[in-house]
């Protein structure tokens, strides 16, 4: 197979329509007849619902439908329990309605239907609620304790799980051990904020008996599955599709959040189209966030740098609710270990219910946290030992002709945690090279002595990306010679209606402009899990691959047969086939197509069926794992605490690279999310669980001016588990930027010696921790 | 959030005390406040209209005096909610004398949530004062043209 296009920095297929604004997102779904509508929430972290009168609303102008929890009959229970974990002992999930009692604020509690959304809020606001205030649990260490408001009351305590995974005999490397280092560690809260905020449209074709659903959703087959089964629908008569998604990020793989039940309920229910569009305010409460853990963690090392053994014992904030299970924490706990040696390792963390909005993965699903707890620990071992933070780290990666490396521990995918492949050092040394790591410590002194508060800060990482358990393609050569792809992987921005046509375009000889990619839509294909863990590429770029071999084959076999030629001088390429040495003898492949679909006369056997066309499915036996390094230079205003990043470098290793335009913009968009959770970016909460950070005034969104330029690098080590040798990407750019922007600030400030534990930062937090300092010296 | 201050009016303790637990004084005083149904001695029904931040809204609640012991302390308990959020307002006034006019203490907590809390928490401090601050001004005025 030729690899012309893959490797290629190809312009966008999707880009003409959506820079024209031509994209289709669900708000853009208008259908005739079609009502709106809004959800009334709780304004109340944790109460008991004593009534809900809805009378005003039902007959306010314009009203459709008011639901509650009482009209909702078996569809009132709790939501599906997505990935149960034998360490979960209470997989608690929330009503689509909340029938007694509410959890956290933004916990629905109504639903109006109206001719129009100004209609459905008005009336939301006519319905009166009689709630009786319980006692809350706030925050994660005060919710862990065993007197604690409960936000359960079937529970004992707000501890959902508690799982530990260990490796070798962690007791005994600390008791042997030269130096140790213990610190806590905090991680607060975070939301996604994608561009585009959830939405469901829905229609209902009772003649039919079909449900149409259009939903800004990451796994619109798996809701498409749930739908009919709660609807008591054949799957084939529900088609959900997932259009143009304005980001993801990872929230949007939940499911069901309840408005995915309550608008399809409503328009079957009125018979008329319905659409809810998520407004801003509602996304700071009403979708899952992420991100709060607190770690006591601790390393061991020799004499010489060597470590030893590994400790964290976290709490991780579930919110009220714990839907997706466990995935965020183990995440967390089996990305800990990262590039590093580690022959005895102890993770184990209780999982807490707090009352405020659920967590499920975000962008990194708890790899930033494991990466910053354990960077952390190296640079406080390597300023304890007095040794080179660079230095240190080389004593510890894992060589390349370690590979397949056994960490030791079961990963999110419940197969064991084992590398593939990597390149740990030469990442490690081409980052420090390009950011000038040797001469950083007379560039820092040199700064210094201007008056300039300078920090340099390194840090590694392992990604654990493309994840089973499958996805699928299916790939057609239509008979205008153009190629159409099916899968059931959605696209949130990520542009696989190019990396996916990439792969298919070098194995049938076409140009990837001449393939169209159809993405999210279960009418189109219905096997598939959805986009999470950067798994796209890998998952479904391999079934493309596979579908595209297949179908190149029927064509040779056609062309064989059309050009009167032995099969093996058949050769495929510019949309064409042609017999080797003989290039006036071709045909086109939408010829082929036509030949391969006769309409009289028989149909040679070995065609096995008409057309060009196959479906392939890969299912990886585990994940494959990339890696990478990020290096920046910080500068720090010590009289405002505001931050500067002046240079970025990221050395990145995700296998073969498809389309390297693609993964650049994959990580920088990363790094600037990674910016927002390590520097700007806090979900506050007040005492009441009351959330106080519900708009861009006061959520702090990395603009352009806080995003550097970066200097990315990409180093190619395939992955040996899939036929292409690609790895993920998606999450890359997020991972380490917590830890690397507290090492580059902790360097910068090293004069005051201020230590960092905790993320995100802010100006005013880090203007803080410098008046603390100067004060104490 | 808690909010404390002093006032003095200018009116015998005795006046002062009368005034604070006439329905109508306190319905003419509490900014934003409509309706002034009494439910029961010292109990009212109470419909007000505050805007914190951008969130403007009507809130549909009780108003009760507690904890009463003339003429020197009272509490005041306002309850409401409404599209915008809840609130929940206490207010623990003690009365002194000083001659003809009256030393009036006051401690205040107040709790917001839903919406205005999301938007409105970081001013409710400021919007909180301001109101106490008309409140007292408005009886004040009554004091003053009373006598």
């Amino acid at each position: 197979m030729s690899t012309r296009y893959v490797g290629a920095p190809v312009p966008r297929n999707e880009d003409p329509a959506l820079l024209t604004g031509r994209g289709l997102f669900v708000d853009d779904v208008r259908l005739p007849a079609m009502a709106h509508a809004a959800v009334l929430r709780s304004p109340h972290a944790h109460a008991r619902i004593r009534r809900v009168d809805t009378g005003r609303a039902r007959i306010a102008p314009g009203v459709l439908a008011v639901l509650t929890h009482a009209d909702l009959g078996a569809l009132g229970g709790p939501l599906p329990r997505l990935i149960p974990h034998p360490a979960l002992a209470h997989h608690k999930t929330q009503s689509a309605l909340a029938g007694d009692t509410v959890r956290f604020v933004g916990e629905p509690v109504a639903f109006v239907v109206a001719e129009s959304r100004y209609l459905a809020e008005d009336a939301c606001d006519l319905i009166e609620v009689a709630y009786d205030p319980l006692p809350v649990a706030a925050s994660l260490e005060a919710a862990a304790a065993p007197d604690a408001p409960r936000v359960h009351e079937d529970m004992d305590s707000n501890v959902c799980a508690h799982y530990t995974q260990r490796v070798g005999d962690v007791a005994r490397a600390f008791a042997t051990a030269s130096h140790r280092v213990r610190e806590r560690f905090r991680i607060d809260r975070g939301a996604a904020c994608p561009m585009e905020t959830r939405g469901v449209a829905a229609a209902w074709d009772a003649r039919a008996r079909r449900l149409d659903v259009w939903d800004s959703t990451q796994a619109p087959i798996p809701i498409r599955n749930g739908l009919a089964a709660m609807f008591g629908l054949a799957e084939q008569d529900v088609r959900v599709v997932a259009p143009d998604v304005g980001g993801g990020f990872g929230p949007k793989v939940m499911m069901f959040y309840p408005e995915e039940i309550l608008v399809p309920l409503a328009a079957m229910r009125l018979g008329r189209p319905v659409k809810w569009i998520e407004d801003r305010r509602e996304h700071f409460v009403a979708t899952n966030q992420e991100r709060e853990q607190i770690h006591d963690a601790e390393i061991a090392l020799d004499a010489e740098g060597r470590i030893l053994g590994v400790r964290t014992v976290f709490l991780y904030d579930a919110g009220a609710y714990i839907p997706y299970g466990l995935i965020v924490p183990i995440v967390a706990s089996t990305t800990l270990p990262g590039p590093y040696r580690i022959p005895n390792y102890h993770c184990e963390f209780r999982a807490v219910f707090t009352n405020k909005t659920s967590v499920s993965p975000y962008r990194g699903a708890g790899r930033p946290h494991g990466v910053f707890v354990m960077e952390r620990l190296l640079d406080r071992a390597a300023r304890e030992m007095r040794m080179d933070r660079a230095d240190l780290r080389r004593r510890n990666f894992i060589q390349p002709d370690e590979f397949p490396y056994d960490v030791g521990v079961i990963y999110q995918d419940n197969a064991p945690l084992r590398y593939d492949s990597g390149n740990y050092p030469a990442c490690f040394e081409r980052a420090l090279d390009r950011i000038g790591y040797a001469g950083w410590p007379a560039a820092q002194a040199a700064a210094r002595a201007r008056g300039r508060w300078l920090g340099c800060g390194v840090a590694c990482y392992v990604e654990g990306t493309g994840i089973g358990p499958y996805e699928g393609a299916r790939v057609t050569v239509e008979p205008s010679g153009r190629v159409f792809i099916a899968t059931g992987v959605g696209t949130q921005g990520q542009g696989h209606m190019t990396s996916l046509a990439q792969i298919a375009a070098d194995v049938l000889g076409v140009p990837p402009q001449d393939i169209t990619v159809h993405t999210g839509d279960t009418g189109l294909f219905g096997w598939g899990t959805g986009t999470f863990a950067s798994r796209s590429a890998t998952v479904a770029g391999n079934a493309v691959a596979l579908a595209a071999q297949a179908v190149a084959a029927k064509a040779r076999l056609v062309a064989a047969s059309v050009l009167e030629a032995p099969l093996e001088e058949i050769e495929l390429g510019e949309g064409t086939a042609w017999v080797r040495g003989v290039p006036g003898r071709s045909v086109t492949l939408g010829a082929l197509a036509r030949a391969a679909n006769p309409l009289r006369f028989t149909m040679p056997k070995e065609w096995e069926g008409p057309g060009l066309e196959a479906a392939r499915y890969f299912a990886p036996p585990q994940g494959t794992f990339s890696n990478g390094v990020h290096a920046c230079i910080v500068a720090v205003d010590v009289e405002t605490g505001l931050l500067r990043v002046e240079r970025y470098v990221v050395v990145h290793d995700c296998g073969r690279v498809i389309n390297p335009m693609i993964l650049d913009g994959q990580i920088q968009g990363g790094v600037a999310q990674g910016l927002g959770g390590a520097f700007w970016e806090k979900l506050a909460y007040d005492d009441e669980a009351q959330p106080l950070s519900t708009t861009f005034m006061d959520y702090l969104l990395p603009t352009a001016v806080e995003v550097p330029p970066l200097e990315i690098e990409h180093v190619e080590t395939p992955s040996p588990l899939n036929p292409l040798g690609v790895k993920g990407a998606g999450e890359a750019g997020v991972i380490p930027v917590p830890a690397v922007i507290a090492q580059a600030v902790e360097d910068a400030l090293a004069p005051l010696g201020i230590h960092i534990t905790e993320a995100p930062l802010s100006p005013s937090r880090l203007r803080q921790l410098i008046v603390e300092a100067r004060r104490d010296r | 959030m808690k909010l404390e201050g002093t006032n003095t009016l200018p009116a015998p303790i005795e006046t002062v005390w009368k005034m604070l637990n006439d329905p109508e004084a306190l319905r003419r005083c509490t900014p934003g406040l409509h309706e002034l149904r009494e439910l029961e001695p010292d109990r009212y029904e109470a419909t007000l209209t505050i805007g914190i931040a951008a969130v403007r809204g009507s809130y549909k609640g009780t108003l009760s005096i507690t904890d009463k012991r003339a003429p020197s302390h009272y509490k005041l308990v306002l309850e409401g909610s409404g599209g915008s959020g809840f609130m929940k307002g206490e207010g623990i006034v003690d009365l002194e004398a000083q001659g003809d006019s009256t030393l009036l203490k006051w401690v205040g907590d107040m709790q917001i949530g839903g919406m205005i809390a999301g938007v409105g928490q970081r001013m409710l401090g400021g919007v909180g004062k301001m109101l106490i601050g008309q409140f007292f001004k408005c009886l004040e005025q009554q004091l003053t043209r009373g006598t």
